[in-house]
């Protein structure tokens, strides 16, 4: 029960986009789908939408071809944002509703709760190039879940909104996640798809890189990061091999310890060295993984 | 459901309040309602070009006997001729007493030579009618000089009754030809003429911005996520051609009242006019309607495809006026078919898509060209209609995701092999 991409290849001209890529989004899950610019996510987007046919491989949902799903399956919010500017707030939302597939009556209900649950209902009257740049975005992203979709493709839904209005955002993909809908998201933001992920695809140059649930992905990482700090001779770890050390900072050192470290071995020689204050193993964060993932292959 | 409604009605709404669709519509109407009062502003406009009067200077150089007498003669029979006979005056003085008095000329007689000096020379009209005073005070002067009688010379000038009927190989004789009424006939039929020329531009424009501005704005991507391509040229197509046949139903309703309110001979009264007032035959206006419809059709998917090979409204007008010389080589075919209806070139433009559905109406209002040629026409018209939008619609699908530099024809030539 589940997307599958499968070896989907896009070229256009002389560059591949896109080189046979394949993951698998589980029914009901908040995927996370990162990489650096240009990596290829967009493209892999538009072809999971049907917007761009591939050039080799194909995408089902549950066994079937993609192109063949109801109208108003999924939403779809796009990097690049955009509007008819010369509409009414609650005129295009009826619209976007209705080409989604909804009937008159249930646009315009849906709409008006939308609008109120964003805090919009006082612009809700005004053309859409009226609104500021962060309600454009609220609007827009409102017209992407009107329809109560099955699948949500978000393209970096976050980037442009302030804290609390991100802070609504997620409560209201959370909540769709609670119903069980299947939400594939891209960020460059670690932090936000660490909050709420539990699967993610990691791409680079079209390529997948890292594919999987987030907790694993870290665990297989095969190191950790160790954080100690105590009172006596701080350059101890110097005689250990495998140690690596990142960061040197006033409460506490940060390494990086190797799959061949034993963290015990460290926490003994750390005991003679001096009193241990801070001893602690932590998995590393997507940030790092990213930029060691990436950074090697760039 | 079918979505295409729902994009239909947005199309529609979202611009029949604009500002040039309603400055289009009012223009249209007064335009209808000009025309009504075709014949009474030609007759005006013909009467204001006629000189009022002809004051004229004869200075005789040659010797007796000569055309002055005659001239004299007339100007004591016609209304608003007044002979002055100088001869015998110096030239310049002759010249001098024209521009005091501020008379229409100088007339120089020298024997057969007659020369007009005028402070006008650029007045044809009224030279024009001078020469015809001359000469028929020449003619007077022979025949005196013949001795013909007042009778004799009436009866050698007594104008033949001309009159023209025409004849087809079904109808056979088809009654008698109005010369008046076929002018008339000409002016309605240029004006409409006119207006499909212009709605063709118009809503075409209307079509290709429209595209653009969607592929702009970014939210084609939104679109084309749940709509397919072909759905969305539809509903725009569609849309943009609903507020085209709303402006031609106000504009064929001002047509229809004025005739109505004509043929009452209210406006007549209120005007103080005696002449007629003319009305838009019933059925130029059906095709009108009719090869407006087949032409914005026709080139509607063609601007469509055009607005979606550029990125960014500024450019539509490069790409889409090549499109319009396709429409004013319509035009202009259309208006030489107008001196010749049946011509070979008439003919073979009323049935290429590009050109026909200007030149097919232009022939039909005038001319009653064979029904198989107008079958012809509307046949080719749906068929080009149906290829036009297959082949513009493989473009549009294309070039409404790209974005950038705007692709050459070449490369268009490849995006429709792959």
């Amino acid at each position: 029960m589940s997307l599958v991409v499968a070896e989907i290849t896009k070229r256009f001209r002389d560059v591949t986009a896109v080189d046979q890529l394949s993951f698998t989004v589980k029914e009901g899950s908040l995927f996370g789908f990162l990489g650096p610019n240009g990596a290829g996510k967009t493209t892999t987007m538009r072809v999971i939408l049907g917007i761009l046919k591939p050039d080799e491989g194909q995408v089902t949902w549950q066994g079937r071809p993609f192109d063949r799903l109801p109208r108003g399956f999924y939403g779809y919010l796009p990097e690049e944002r955009g509007l008819y500017p010369k509409m009414r707030v609650v005129e295009h939302l009826e619209f976007l509703g209705r080409i989604h597939g909804l009937d008159r009556m249930r646009a315009r209900r849906e709409t008006t709760r939308w609008l109120e649950r964003f805090e919009l209902g006082s612009v809700s009257r005004k053309r859409v190039e009226e609104l500021s740049k962060g309600n454009q975005q609220k609007v827009q992203v409102i017209g992407t879940m009107l329809h109560d979709p099955e699948l949500l493709i978000l393209d970096e839904p976050f980037a442009g909104l302030d804290p609390v209005n991100a802070g609504l955002l997620k409560e209201v993909l959370l909540e769709a996640h609670g119903k069980g809908k299947t939400i594939i998201f891209s960020s460059h933001r670690m932090d936000q798809v660490e909050e709420i992920c539990q699967d993610i695809a990691l791409i680079n140059l079209g390529r997948l890189v890292l594919h999987g649930n987030l907790r694993h992905i870290k665990r297989s990482m095969g190191r950790q990061i160790l954080r100690l700090n105590l009172e006596g001779n701080r350059d101890f770890w110097a005689r250990i091999p495998g140690l690596q050390l990142l960061e040197e900072r006033a409460d506490y050192l940060e390494f990086r310890l190797d799959g061949s470290v034993d963290p015990n071995l460290v926490l003994a020689e750390a005991m003679e060295a001096g009193q241990v204050i801070h001893f602690e193993l932590v998995e590393p964060s997507l940030d790092q993984i990213f930029v060691e993932k990436v950074g090697a292959g760039a | 459901m079918s979505v295409i409604p729902v994009l239909v009605k947005r199309e529609f709404t979202s611009r029949v309040k604009g500002t040039a669709y309603i400055l289009t519509t009012v223009i249209g109407v007064l335009v209808f309602v000009g025309l009504s009062f075709l014949p009474p502003i030609m007759q005006r406009i013909s009467s204001s070009f006629a000189p009022k009067s002809i004051e004229l200077a004869v200075l005789d150089h040659g010797a007796e006997p000569s055309l002055v007498p005659f001239l004299l003669e007339l100007s004591g029979e016609r209304e608003g001729l007044s002979v002055r006979d100088v001869s015998g005056w110096d030239e310049v003085e002759a010249y001098r007493l024209v521009l005091e008095e501020d008379l229409s000329g100088l007339l120089l007689v020298d024997g057969p030579l007659c020369t007009l000096v005028t402070p006008d020379s650029k007045n044809v009209v009224l030279n024009d009618e001078i020469k015809n005073v001359v000469n028929q005070a020449a003619t007077r002067w022979r025949a005196a000089e013949l001795g013909l009688t007042q009778a004799e010379m009436e009866s050698l000038f007594q104008a033949v009754d001309f009159r023209i009927r025409e004849v087809a190989p079904q109808q056979g004789d088809s009654g008698e030809v109005d010369g008046a009424a076929q002018a008339q006939a000409m002016v309605l039929a240029y004006f409409l003429l006119f207006m499909i020329y212009m709605a063709l531009i118009m809503y075409g424009n209307m079509v290709a911005t429209g595209v653009a501005e969607e592929k702009s704005s970014r939210i084609m991507e939104v679109m084309v996520s749940t709509v397919k391509p072909l759905e969305l040229m539809f509903g725009k197509i569609i849309g943009v051609g609903a507020l085209g046949l709303l402006q031609f139903v106000i504009w064929v309703s001002t047509g229809l009242i004025m005739a109505l309110l004509g043929r009452t001979g209210f406006l007549g009264m209120m005007f103080g006019l005696t002449e007629p007032l003319s009305s838009i035959p019933l059925t130029s206006i059906l095709w009108f309607g009719l090869y407006f419809l087949l032409g914005y059709f026709f080139y509607a998917s063609i601007f469509a495809a055009a607005g979606a090979l550029v990125a960014r409204v500024e450019e539509v007008s490069q790409v889409v006026s090549l499109l319009m010389m396709f429409i004013m080589v319509g035009f202009f075919a259309a208006y030489i078919s107008f001196l010749n209806p049946n011509s070979n070139l008439a003919v073979a433009a009323s049935l290429i898509p590009f050109t026909a559905p200007m030149v097919m109406f232009a022939r039909i209002v005038l001319a009653d060209p064979p029904l198989i040629q107008v079958a012809a026409s509307v046949v080719i018209m749906l068929l080009s209609i149906l290829v036009g939008t297959w082949f513009s619609s493989k473009i549009y699908r294309i070039g409404i995701l790209l974005y950038g530099k705007r692709p050459s024809l070449r490369q268009v030539a490849q995006l429709l092999k792959g």
